[in-house]
């Protein structure tokens, strides 16, 4: 395609003449500075973007979950109402799981899908600074409910006629994670505003409009990804020589793009309920509030998978390379990766056991459920089969990997548990049920995650994480969350239901309580120090060779920091492992130079994607405010919209535009330091 | 929209264009998406097969307040500016830039006149005493084909942008005539999604001696 670069390749962007767009406008791109970060469309930057805010929600959740946890240290306590206590456990895991694990999740995407196919960026660079913004606006929108509830309880809107008039004031999101209709919808008969009584407060439509927008933003990012993969394979690099966590980021794009509709059309039916008074969920008129739970789970087993793989990919990038092994069954891993994700569209209804499905339904779920078992436990013993007989390094990365495997396994036995349908409908909302899926979630996801955090960090930054630190902050993390869940597996034996915000004393749950809260602060301080470790090793970190650990795959043959272009000259590849092999095999890595005298082509970048999400913003922030009844909200919204398809509308005639870099001179290939000593 | 995709110079892994390839993925998912959507109505529809009751309080039949007249006029139309959106991607193909404008205008006329067929049944229908806040099926119905609607209109508007986007000059070549291509894969879906609503929303309620749902209007000769 012809693009519209009429100058000769410079050695930095900053030598660029100002460039116009197609619309005539000057593009960003020699800006530096925080107007830099703004309009990137570089994958790398964008990534760190994601981990920082991932990082920031992540530590947001933890202080809710340690509210959470302070209230049921003792029996009868009044450290926050029971209708704060809603709002707490709902916005801990609507955090948790779409503000933490999935942008944290994105952030290791972003970063290494390009450097493991051996690609210069992902296919769409716009649409991926796009989903970005556009997940910053959904996590402001959700966050931003707080504000309201803060306003609320400090009185601010006590003299507005639309605050006298609200019935309910949970201005944060209260309903749980997953928002069951009718709680969270209508009854009754729509009044002349088109609004039904509801049973909740604005807080719901706060969730509504915000997990939409971050669902907007899952979506491009995931269509960009499969694209990515598919379509820039450097030369060589066929689909059974990608590494794993590359294939694990297909598998979860595949999921998010087939399973995130579920959840759209349930919101929009949902907020049609609640703010045009439809009849989706609304008993009074004939609404199945059962179809919400079918429709959100859906959506909701296979996001189970969407948090897990990712994690389940950096752990077989982590354990062959301090095993010095190669990953052991590398196809039987992809391929079970794959079954789950299929598996995973197969068994949403074991979350319904309880709602009386029938006996064959039941027991259909109930077997498909222990089947997803079988592809998960063939991973676990492969990842065994690859420590086995390696020369295993205790480094950072390798114990909090190996912490993942312990620890999700043992989430993993609850969750056959739970398959068990007559099991089940002992355990349902009970702590039992919180025991399993923290198990799987922290103690699974999150320690894969900041595995990854500490193996990719010295890539990332060219710095190396302070060891010490990292080792007695895994410890901590690992011991403070098997004391805060462990003891949870008995309590929910012992009948302490779920989002229940205080519980007598006389029950036997005071002292496994108070257990759980300790345990709750240790892994708090564990996961802060984990983390203060790292933003200190971004910033100030001791310098480090381009391939500290001794790395198998392709972004450890790169520089530390890697250059935005990535790769100076296209990688061509004739193995799995291909960095390894090039290191210590007979098949090195091949290079071709693309660019030449040419240079390499570099996409310019864009303020639009920037204004897309702002729009989005003001669309999330406006829904809520029509709910609350505050006059002219409505404009919010449909200026909102305009600014929205203004966006993107300059972003498509803008052009793709794009610079040409000088292709630098093929330096000395990096090191071979094999030396982590220190470790 | 035509333009919101960087394309890179180097040839793709599979062959397949970014652009269309993300498409195809695109269309993947929004098959989910009106699955899902189609899927809610069916199940109402099967649940309270009776139709609904108007604001006077009478009970409505469905067969009474469709016009399958007009929506199977409306669905021709539609089908026929798949028609012209074929000849206009093959226009591009072929370079001729003048018959792309012809028929990528009348896709634009055709998909107005659809919009147009639906927003007179809306207010029909309204005045018939259908509304989305008095019945399980009113909600369904118009959020259903509202979507749909908004689907139409997103692609007119993508339309209209790239009839005018030609004029610039900047739509030529073997981009140009992928961008188009683009359009018309969302158009074609767009309206395949219509035939499967126009057959399992409208067409099954004449079917049988009393419509799918067993309990509708029986059929006079």
């Amino acid at each position: 395609m012809s693009h519209d670069t009429h100058h000769a390749p410079v050695a930095s962007k900053l030598e660029l003449a100002p460039e116009r767009s197609d619309l005539g406008l000057i593009r960003p791109d020699r800006s530096t500075g925080w107007a830099d970060w703004l309009t990137t469309v570089d994958h790398k930057k964008i990534g760190i973007m994601y981990g920082a805010f991932a990082m920031l929600f992540f530590l947001l959740g933890g202080v809710e979950a340690l509210a959470i946890r302070t209230q049921l240290s003792r029996p009868d306590n009044d450290f926050v109402t029971a209708r704060m206590y809603n709002q707490l456990f709902t916005m801990h895991g609507t955090t948790m799981i779409f503000l933490g694990v999935m942008p944290l999740s994105a952030a290791f995407f972003n970063f290494l899908v390009p450097l493991q196919i051996g690609a210069r960026d992902v296919a769409f660079p716009r649409l991926n600074a796009f989903s970005l913004w556009t997940f910053v606006a959904g996590a402001l929108v959700l966050n931003s409910s707080w504000l309201f509830e803060f306003g609320h309880l400090s009185g601010w809107f006590n003299n507005f006629d639309w605050y006298k008039s609200l019935v309910y004031t949970d201005f944060a999101p209260a309903n749980g994670w997953f928002s069951y209709a009718p709680l969270s919808g209508t009854f009754g008969q729509a009044n002349a505003a088109l609004q039904a009584p509801r049973f909740t407060g604005v807080g719901t439509d706060f969730w509504i409009i915000g997990l939409q927008i971050l669902g907007v933003a899952s979506l491009a990012a995931s269509f960009n990804f499969i694209c990515t993969i598919i379509n820039m394979r450097a030369k060589g690099m066929t689909m059974m020589r990608l590494p794993v966590f590359t294939w694990m980021t297909l598998v979860t794009s595949i999921l998010i793009i087939l399973a995130f509709p579920a959840i759209t059309v349930a919101l929009i039916e949902l907020m049609f309920d609640r703010q045009f008074g439809a009849n989706f969920f609304n008993p009074s008129a004939g609404g199945q509030p059962i179809l919400w739970q079918h429709l959100f789970w859906i959506f909701g087993h296979p996001e189970v998978y969407i948090l897990v793989l990712p994690a389940m990919g950096i752990v077989s990038e982590v354990l062959p390379t301090f095993s010095g092994k190669s990953l052991f069954g590398y196809p039987i891993i992809v391929f079970s990766g794959a079954v789950i994700g299929f598996l995973g569209f197969a068994v949403w209804s074991h979350h319904m056991f309880t709602t009386g499905l029938g006996a064959v339904p039941t027991a259909a779920f109930a077997l498909l459920t222990m089947a997803i078992a079988v592809p998960t436990g063939v991973k676990i013993f492969n990842w065994l089969g690859t420590l086995w007989g390696g020369r295993i390094r205790f480094t950072p990365p390798m114990v909090l990997s190996l912490g993942f495997i312990w620890m999700f396994m043992c989430g993993g036995f609850s969750g056959v548990m739970h398959s068990a349908a007559p099991a089940d409908a002992q355990q349902q909302d009970s702590y039992f049920v919180i025991a399993h899926f923290h198990y799987v979630l922290l103690g699974g996801v999150l320690l894969g995650l900041m595995s990854g955090l500490y193996f990719w960090f010295p890539k990332i930054f060219g710095r190396m994480p302070n060891a010490p630190i990292a080792y007695i902050a895994s410890g901590l993390v690992i011991l403070g969350f098997n004391l805060a869940f462990g003891p949870m597996h008995y309590l929910g034996l012992a009948g302490q239901p779920r989002r229940t915000h205080t519980y007598h004393a006389g029950n036997g749950w005071e002292t496994w309580n108070y257990v759980a809260t300790i345990g709750a602060f240790i892994l708090g301080i564990g996961i802060f120090l984990a983390f203060a470790n790292l933003v200190w090793t971004a910033f100030k970190g001791k310098k480090c060779s381009p391939d500290p650990w001794d790395g198998r795959t392709l972004e450890w043959s790169l520089p530390s920091p890697v250059p935005e272009y990535n790769f100076a000259r296209s990688p061509i590849i004739a193995t799995r492992d291909a960095y390894n092999e090039d290191k210590y095999g007979e098949k090195k890595i091949g290079y071709e130079n693309d660019g030449g005298e040419a240079g390499i082509h570099m996409p310019s970048q864009s303020w639009m994607p920037l204004v897309a999400g702002f729009g989005f913003l003001m669309i999330g922030i406006g829904m809520p405010l029509i709910a609350m009844g505050v006059p002219h909200a409505g404009w919010v919204v449909i200026s909102g919209l305009g600014v929205m398809f203004l966006g993107i509308l300059l972003w498509a005639l803008e052009g793709p535009g794009g610079y040409m870099l000088k292709t630098p001179t093929p330096s000395s290939p990096a090191p071979v330091t094999a030396n982590t000593s220190s470790y | 929209m035509s333009q919101v995709a960087e394309s890179s110079h180097a040839p793709t892994s599979t062959g397949i264009d970014h652009k269309k390839l993300i498409m195809w993925l695109f269309l993947a998912s929004d098959c989910m998406f009106f699955g899902t959507l189609i899927s809610t109505h069916l199940l109402y529809r099967k649940l309270y097969p009776t139709g609904f009751t108007d604001a006077e309080g009478h009970q409505r039949f469905i067969q009474n307040l469709f016009n399958i007249e007009l929506t199977s006029f409306s669905t021709f139309i539609l089908l026929m500016s798949s028609f012209l959106m074929a000849l206009a991607v093959s226009a591009m193909h072929k370079g001729q830039i003048k018959s792309f404008r012809r028929n990528i205008l009348g896709v634009i006329f055709f998909g107005l006149i659809f919009l147009g067929c639906q927003v007179y049944e809306f207010t029909h229908f309204l005045h018939q005493g259908l509304t989305i806040q008095n019945s399980v099926f009113g909600s369904t119905f118009y959020v259903l084909t509202g979507t749909h609607g908004t689907h139409v209109a997103i692609g007119v508007l993508w339309l209209i942008i790239l009839y005018f986007y030609s004029f610039t000059g900047k739509l030529v070549g073997h981009m140009g005539a992928l961008d188009v291509e683009i359009a018309g894969l969302y158009w074609h879906f767009v309206d395949i999604v219509w035939i499967i609503i126009f057959t399992a929303v409208y067409l099954v309620e004449y079917l049988g001696p009393t419509g799918f749902w067993g309990t509708g209007l029986p059929l006079t000769k």
